[in-house]
């Protein structure tokens, strides 16, 4: 990776330790939070010193413990840490076996243990956490208890930004259980001995608040490729179809709103937080409380299930002023409506899609405006747009002259990360866009894809996927299949989707097939559970999803106004093929699956009724139209 | 104010509002934090716990309802530190990405195999339609519901 400087060599002790009673110690700066990075280090750990896996604890995101890592996103974790856990762990078995100490630096051509002497990696392992989650005695941040520790709730603004004025609290103060109400610039918030109690107190705080015009945000345009000639191109052809597509903006909406736990004081201070940056967010805190950064020990815990939104560490930072201010520990839990309310969103997108056909049914010419928001913490920089707000937006085929362009356009809705970033909506467009244009060419939709495809491992999963899904088969009345494909950072991920649609236009997602090569697989019913919750996901993205807000503001911020999938709502089935290239690299596996299967929904829709639903969600509404 | 309740098999004394939710008493007075806040309205199920046997959303409950009832957490259902069949059959299929809605899953379940040891599938969608998964698992979680059902295969 570019931009962040040369790493240091790795020494081996950074990675593995090795206990007095032989149990071994993996470090590692990623953290786990649902995606199974845990057991995925320790198989490969285990195999690469030769020892049962039940030897191998791993610890994760404590940055007292674990060398410096920039964070966990992008599917990418296991993909970067790997290959650097394997090499110590490697070297370690070489010292080892040499009785000497289990220190220095990682020689970069330390010999690896062949595939052949592999007994977890490639084989499906049990998860680590399994047995303590279904105990109910995995401990999640929020269930985190320190000695003497008190409970906070935050006074909110009515729009995000305000300015705290003169604050009266005099109601608050006399309310059961209050033990302090503590302002630090903005924040103002109330301490009690119980959580209930803070929040009622919190509520009777009365706050002038001053608000800020929102400022006025500037327009981004971002040419990303550009092969002229497009226009021309484009007017002088004989076939040609243009559309547009359209996604609102959409919540996170992690079953455990965000929570957090500080300890902070005068010359020091302990953090648990959800974070998928536990250094970044020492950084953060360190500066907002005042202290050196390595006074500031963060240790990340596991969080409820977040598919990108905790790349921010909000609550964390207002634990740790409150816990300043009140000197004492604080846990932080916020409210449901809070959550859906200050977390940042996926933001709303539309995409101008237009093309041209050759006689022979081919492609050639292409033109595509993508219309979003900052997709990422990294907010505007044009050096990082392409690879957010942009992701995916140029397709994985040939398509003779095309031009991409990225339109970033501001809106006051807070954004950040959302598994997969803008390859959802961009494969959403571009992929039922392809379906249009084989209707326009009058060809198979899959034979027109692999017309256009110029990637063997690509054609590999549409191939597959088409097979396990009986693709071609007739459905009954009233159901249609679909299909979308993509390669998503390297990762080959094709998808069927076999839908119902009644008389009042609801969509029901029957069955899903995926088939996905992510390189060099470590546990594949870890890729398999992945992928099928990133098709469970994005169909409830697809189908029911949208965040409501005026000038920013949410306005629907409970499960009553912003409804997800349920138990009613699954497939009978999701079956997933894993078909690794095992000479390729390891690549991501948690946000590939989510990426194709609104466009392979829309595309069964359209199968099954005729309807082209370009407009997120398909609402009966909009497929009865 | 104290107030007797009965959670997993014993008799446990709390010192707190009467008026506090079943899940704040569970969570921040007897430490028994595997029953999970999740929106504290009654729409997500991570809260659940056993009452008298169903399956109830522990936020919607005060203490001084609660102290009438026979209350079973997640932590209590897996007796002498045997998993239960639901606590199995859901480890054995990796019916879970997180974990949050874990526990709220297996209290649905459990009391629903209690009324109906061999649900089909409509009647698991139905029993479990209020634990919310954001995760997406719903489709290994039905499996390992089932897998209960059929004695762990
Ligand atoms: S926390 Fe009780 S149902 Fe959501
Ligand atoms: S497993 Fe994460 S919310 Fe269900």
């Amino acid at each position: 990776m570019s931009g962040w400087g040369e790493r240091a060599p790795e020494r081996v002790e950074e990675r593995i330790r090795v206990q007095p009673d032989g149990t071994i110690t993996a470090l590692s700066g990623k953290v786990e939070f649902g995606q199974g990075i845990r057991t995925a280090f320790a198989q490969l750990v285990a195999d690469e010193m030769g020892v049962p896996i039940e030897r191998v604890r791993v610890v994760l995101g404590d940055t007292a413990q674990v060398p410096w890592d920039i964070g966990t996103f992008g599917s990418r974790s296991v993909a970067q840490e790997a290959p650097a856990l394997r090499r110590a762990a490697a070297y370690a078995r070489e010292l080892i076996a040499k009785g000497k100490a289990v220190e220095g630096v990682v020689p970069d051509d330390v010999p690896l243990r062949p595939r052949s002497e592999w007994r977890y990696v490639g084989t499906p392992t049990r998860r680590l956490e399994a047995g303590d989650i279904v105990r109910g005695s995995a401990a999640y941040v929020a269930d985190l208890r320190v000695a003497n520790m008190a409970h906070a709730a935050v006074v909110r603004p009515p729009v995000r930004g305000a300015k705290a004025g003169r604050v009266d609290d005099r109601a608050a103060r006399a309310m059961r259980g209050v033990l302090a109400i503590v302002r630090d610039g903005d924040l103002v918030a109330v301490v009690a001995e119980r959580e209930d109690q803070a929040r009622a107190a919190a509520d009777a705080v009365e706050v002038e608040w001053a608000t800020t015009a929102p400022r006025t945000m500037e327009r981004l345009v971002i040419p990303m490729r550009d092969d002229g000639g497009v226009d021309e191109a484009l007017a002088a052809a004989a076939r040609t179809l243009s559309a547009s597509f359209s996604l609102p903006p959409i919540s996170n909406a992690p079953i455990g709103p965000s929570a957090a736990v500080a300890d902070v004081g005068d010359d020091s201070a302990t953090i648990f937080a959800g974070t998928q940056r536990p250094f970044g967010l020492r950084e953060q805190i360190a500066r907002a409380v005042g202290l050196e950064e390595t006074r500031v020990r963060v240790i990340a815990a596991m969080p409820s299930g977040t598919y990108g939104r905790n790349s921010t560490g909000d609550a964390a930072v207002e634990a740790a002023l409150i816990s300043k201010r009140a000197g004492r520990p604080i846990h932080l839990q916020w409210s449901r409506a809070e959550e859906f309310a200050l977390a940042p969103a996926r933001p709303e997108a539309y995409m101008e899609v237009a093309a041209a056909l050759d006689a022979a049914g081919r492609i050639t010419a292409w033109r595509y405006d993508e219309h979003t928001n900052a997709h990422s913490g990294a907010g505007l920089d044009p050096r990082v747009l392409p690879m957010t707000s942009g992701r995916n937006a140029i397709p994985h085929y040939r398509l003779g002259r095309a031009r991409v362009t990225l339109h970033v356009e501001p809106t006051p809705l807070r954004t950040a990360s959302f598994r997969s970033l803008a390859a959802a909506e961009n494969i959403f467009a571009i992929e039922s866009f392809m379906d249009e244009l084989a209707h326009l060419a009058t060809r198979e939709p899959l034979a027109f894809r692999l017309a256009h495809v110029e990637d063997e491992r690509l054609r590999r999963v549409y191939e597959r996927v088409a097979a396990n899904a009986a693709w071609g088969r007739r459905v009954g009345e009233g159901r249609g299949l679909g299909i979308a494909g993509t390669i998503y950072h390297g990762t080959y991920v094709a998808e069927v989707a076999e839908v119902e649609v009644d008389a009042s236009g609801r969509v029901r997602l029957v069955r899903a097939w995926a088939a996905i090569d992510p390189g060099l697989t470590l546990n594949p019913d870890g890729v398999r559970n992945q992928t099928e919750g990133g098709i469970q996901q994005s169909a409830s993205w697809t189908l029911y999803e949208a965040l409501r807000h005026r000038d920013g503001r949410v306005v629907n911020a409970g499960w009553d106004t912003y409804p997800i999938a349920t138990f009613r709502d699954a497939p009978e089935a999701i079956e997933v093929d894993v078909m690794g290239d095992a000479s390729q690299p390891s690549t991501g596996v948690g946000e590939p699956g989510a990426v194709c299967i609104s466009a392979a929904i829309g595309n069964a829709v359209f199968a099954a009724r005729g309807v082209r639903v370009r407009d997120l969600p398909m609402t009966p509404e909009r497929v009865r139209a | 104010m104290k107030t007797r309740l009965r959670v997993n098999g014993e008799e446990r004394e709390v010192d707190a509002p009467r008026g506090a939710t079943l899940l704040s008493v569970l969570r921040d007075d007897l430490g028994l934090t595997g029953t999970r806040f999740g929106c504290g309205a009654g729409q997500c199920g991570a809260c659940y716990v056993l009452a008298d046997g169903r399956a109830v959303a522990s936020c919607l409950l005060t203490l001084d309802q609660a102290q009438a009832m026979e209350i079973t957490t997640i932590e209590g259902l897996a007796a002498k530190g045997t998993l239960s069949p639901v606590q199995e059959a859901f480890a054995a299929e990796d019916a879970m990405q997180c974990g949050y809605c874990t526990g709220g899953m297996i209290v649905s379940a459990t009391a629903l195999l209690a009324r109906d040891p061999h649900p089909s599938d409509q009647a698991i969608r139905d029993a479990l339609a209020g634990n919310l998964c954001r995760c997406g698992v719903y489709v290994r979680a039905i499996r390992a519901v089932k897998r209960a059902a059929e004695g762990g295969r």
